[in-house]
């Protein structure tokens, strides 16, 4: 039975690069060979830290070994949390689970099927992504094929384990409260966790690692980096594995490996007896809607319709958009995230080790870049997709007496106003922890709140231009090709403002410094010029192409 | 009224429909019949302005499509044959949504929409999440929203499926009000008996090309060699053979 569910993921994924041809196989690569350029350029980052930790006398190779012990229990931690938001939609919500169950197919195969898939989906990520780590640490430790084999060994049982816990807690919780409102709460926790982590790490101040002067006993110190990380986490058991290998120490290796293998083997072992008791009772369940009672009374919006009625389209689908984004779980629990990102970022800004108020200035003036970044990737999240999740209902605003040019304008205004908030939070107060001079301050504040806007309208835009109405959850838009082309469109966009405005800023500088006549005023119409050209071309070109390919989009 | 002059559709190398012309007068319900994969489907998204056409014109109650589109689209009702409507808003707040994108008068809405739901036993499930509803009630509330606007043109994509025995009754006879009241309906169905018993006219579209258009009757003498009196069934397979 389970080789039939295997044989049709084949197929499928068989089928899928069969139909990899022409532009579709271009894009492909291109995107591929995108994210082969970022993981190589990690790589050179990991390698350079290793180099440099491995590089200290007495302590180097601890050091190295303390960070892959940190590295793999972070890995593990998040690919639990992935795996019990994940294993809410693949176990109980996927779109052929109707099908699956109504076939003659055995629970616990159909349960399997489900976990392996899982796995995949909330480890492959995180598992690419460490890889420049790992390569990096062979090289420098000098270990040699082997080692990455072994690696690669050690690392299947690890997701695998990782995954199992996450499968595991989403099952017992389904099997205690069987309904799907018990799917948001569970996304609410995982964001919770993401966030909690997330926050956790960043203010244990972990560069503390690298500057050992901070602990005051030498042998405090030394204690620290011997102890395990989580002794009784799977993460350092592969961290003990890997250790054993690089000395050779073959037994340790086989003792490490056998018991991760063996946690993993009994996991799936409970899991499957478990599941063939409890997922039925879950997936029942996770069928039923909650009971809701939504009132009669008119809104807000609508009495602006009445009041206002060439906005009357405008309102409408503001109302509709502000009630489904309430509603939905899935959306508002991600604001959690973004909350423990400003928190995380205004933290890093205030311990920058930054000695003089020029220098300040200065770095007030490039966080604008940084915080660009942050705005854009809030974007990918909430902006880029909010064409797309209109979903399968999109056919009544595409029959419905409105132009696509008003339904993009009345998603670009639900986007607008948090984005440019966001912005200006992040820069006035870095600026204020910073204690940046008054030119700088003003023209970031001004520069952020300009970038804002354009950020937003190009997250609509390029929205619009890769609408995929079908997709299961927001991940699978932020991960697309579209996706990526509006954070690297941002990203060129950020580099090129910070650029427009470079000149006038070493001019400032020049002026602090007493240079005598540092102002330009050619320079700065010039300056000026091209700033206004930069956002004009970025706020025109993505909307338009958006909006002709969002007209001319049959469903 | 419904106008189609040559309306041509292709995807890639396939044509879906092949110069197609048509004609709904006001209060004429008009059936358009064919097997999966005929063009039926196509056409109507075509009318209904989610798809555009690769040649040809198409206009409604005097408005071109292609030139006017939003005059076209307030004129006109269009119920696709998968009920996809917006899972998070409750089937009163959907009702409202409707009105209120159509531009129905608010006096009006708050009278019609409790009479609507009313009618199409909807009314003690209106405070619920549509993500909660069947399939057949998802049906029932796009019909119910279509009432609500009281449009010049109506387009049906197999509007019966899902529904239950006795809400089809009380569409057959909403439909005929509709058609009363002067509307142009263009409804595309499988259920021959309902197309032979409802439907004013009748087209039969087969490979794109429409093979056969007329009443009931005429659509019936189409067939070769038609001995006697023939249901519609027998002369939709002899035809589409």
């Amino acid at each position: 039975m389970f080789n039939i569910l295997l044989t049709r993921k084949a197929l499928t994924f068989v089928n899928t690069l069969r139909g990899l041809r022409g532009w579709k196989l271009a894009k492909n690569l291109m995107f591929a060979g995108v994210g082969l350029l970022m993981l190589s350029a990690l790589y050179a980052g990991f390698w350079r830290l290793l180099a440099y930790l491995e590089g200290v006398q007495l302590i180097g190779p601890m050091l190295s070994w303390k960070l892959t012990s940190m590295v793999l229990l972070m890995t593990f931690s998040m690919v639990i949390v992935s795996s019990i938001i994940i294993s809410m939609s693949t176990l109980y919500y996927s779109f052929d689970l109707k099908f699956l169950f109504s076939a003659p197919l055995d629970l616990r195969a159909i349960f399997m099927d489900k976990a392996l898939e899982t796995v995949f989906y909330s480890s492959w990520t995180l598992v690419l992504a460490i890889l420049p780590f790992v390569i990096a640490l062979g090289r420098v430790k000098a270990l040699g094929a082997g080692f990455y084999l072994a690696y690669g060994f050690l690392m299947v049982p690890l997701v695998l384990l990782a995954g199992a816990v996450g499968i595991f807690f989403s099952m017992l919780v389904m099997y205690a409260f069987p309904s799907s409102k018990t799917r948001d709460v569970t996304w609410l926790l995982g964001s919770l966790s993401v966030a909690f982590v997330y926050v956790v790490f960043r203010f244990s101040k972990p560069e503390q690692l690298l500057r050992p002067d901070s602990l005051e006993i030498v042998a405090q110190y030394i204690q620290y980096l011997q102890s395990p990380t989580a002794p009784y986490m799977p993460s350092w058991w592969v961290t003990k594995a890997m250790v054993a290998y690089s000395a050779g120490h073959w037994g340790a290796f086989a003792a490490s490996a056998g018991v991760l293998c063996l946690a993993a083997g009994a996991l799936y072992a409970l899991i499957y007896f478990v599941s063939g008791r409890v997922y039925m009772r879950g997936f029942s369940g996770a069928q039923s809607s909650p009971r809701f009672k939504g009132g009669r009374g008119t809104l807000p919006e609508q009495r602006l319709a009445a009041a206002f009625p060439a906005l009357r389209a405008y309102f409408t689908l503001y109302w509709k958009d502000r009630l489904m984004l309430a509603r939905d779980a899935r959306y508002w629990s991600q604001i959690i995230l973004i909350a423990a990102l400003i928190a995380v970022y205004l933290f890093s800004i205030r311990q920058l080790p930054l000695d003089t108020p020029a220098l300040k200035s200065l770095i007030s003036f490039l966080n604008v870049g940084v915080a660009g970044f942050v705005m854009a990737a809030i974007g990918l999240r909430f902006t880029f997709p909010a064409v797309s999740l209109e979903g399968s209902s999109y056919w009544l605003l595409k029959a419905a007496p409105i132009t696509t040019a008003a339904v993009l304008r009345e998603k670009l205004s639900v986007s607008l106003l948090p984005s440019v908030l966001i912005g200006t939070v992040l820069i006035s107060v870095s600026n204020y922890l910073l204690n940046a001079d008054l030119f700088v301050s003003v023209l970031s504040t001004f520069t952020i709140v300009v970038a804002a806007v354009v950020i937003t309208v190009m997250g609509i835009g390029f929205g619009a231009a890769f609408p995929d109405f079908n997709v299961e959850n927001i991940h699978q838009l932020e991960s697309s090709y579209g996706g990526f082309l509006y954070m690297a469109t941002s990203m060129g966009y950020l580099a090129l403002l910070v650029g427009t405005e470079a000149w006038p800023v070493q001019m400032h500088f020049a002026e602090r410094f007493g240079r005598y006549h540092p102002w330009d005023p050619r320079a700065v119409a010039f300056c000026a010029a091209m700033f206004l050209a930069l956002n004009a071309a970025a706020l025109y070109v993505p909307w338009k192409i958006g909006l002709r390919n969002l007209e001319k989009h049959e469903i | 009224m419904i106008e189609i002059h040559n309306l041509t559709k292709v995807f890639g190398s396939f044509k879906a429909v092949d110069g197609l012309n048509l004609r709904v007068e006001p209060g004429e319900i008009f059936g358009f019949l064919g097997p999966n994969g005929a063009g039926k489907t196509t056409t109507v998204k075509i009318l209904s302005g989610i798809m555009r056409p690769t040649a040809g014109r198409v206009s409604v109650a005097g408005y071109d499509l292609a030139t006017d589109p939003l005059a076209a689209k307030r004129a006109m009702a269009y119920i696709p044959d998968e009920p996809f409507v917006y899972p998070k808003l409750t089937g009163w707040e959907f009702m409202r949504f409707i009105g209120d994108l159509y531009s129905v008068p608010l006096s009006d809405q708050k009278k019609r929409i409790p009479e609507l739901l009313e009618l199409f036993e909807l009314a003690a499930y209106s405070g619920e999440l549509l993500e909660s509803y069947s399939h057949g009630m998802k049906q029932k509330l796009l019909i119910a929203g279509v009432m609500l606007r009281r449009p010049k043109a109506v387009l049906f994509d197999e509007p019966t499926v899902g529904l239950d025995p006795k809400s089809i009754r009380r569409f057959k006879s909403l439909l005929a009000d509709i058609a009363r009241e002067g509307a142009a309906v263009f409804m595309c169905t499988h259920i021959l008996d309902m197309a032979e018993k409802l439907c004013h006219t009748v087209g039969i579209i087969y490979r794109g090309r429409l093979i056969a258009r007329g009443t009931v009757a005429e659509v019936k003498k189409m067939a070769s060699g038609a001995f006697g009196p023939r249901s519609l069934e027998e002369v939709f397979l002899e035809l589409t053979e």
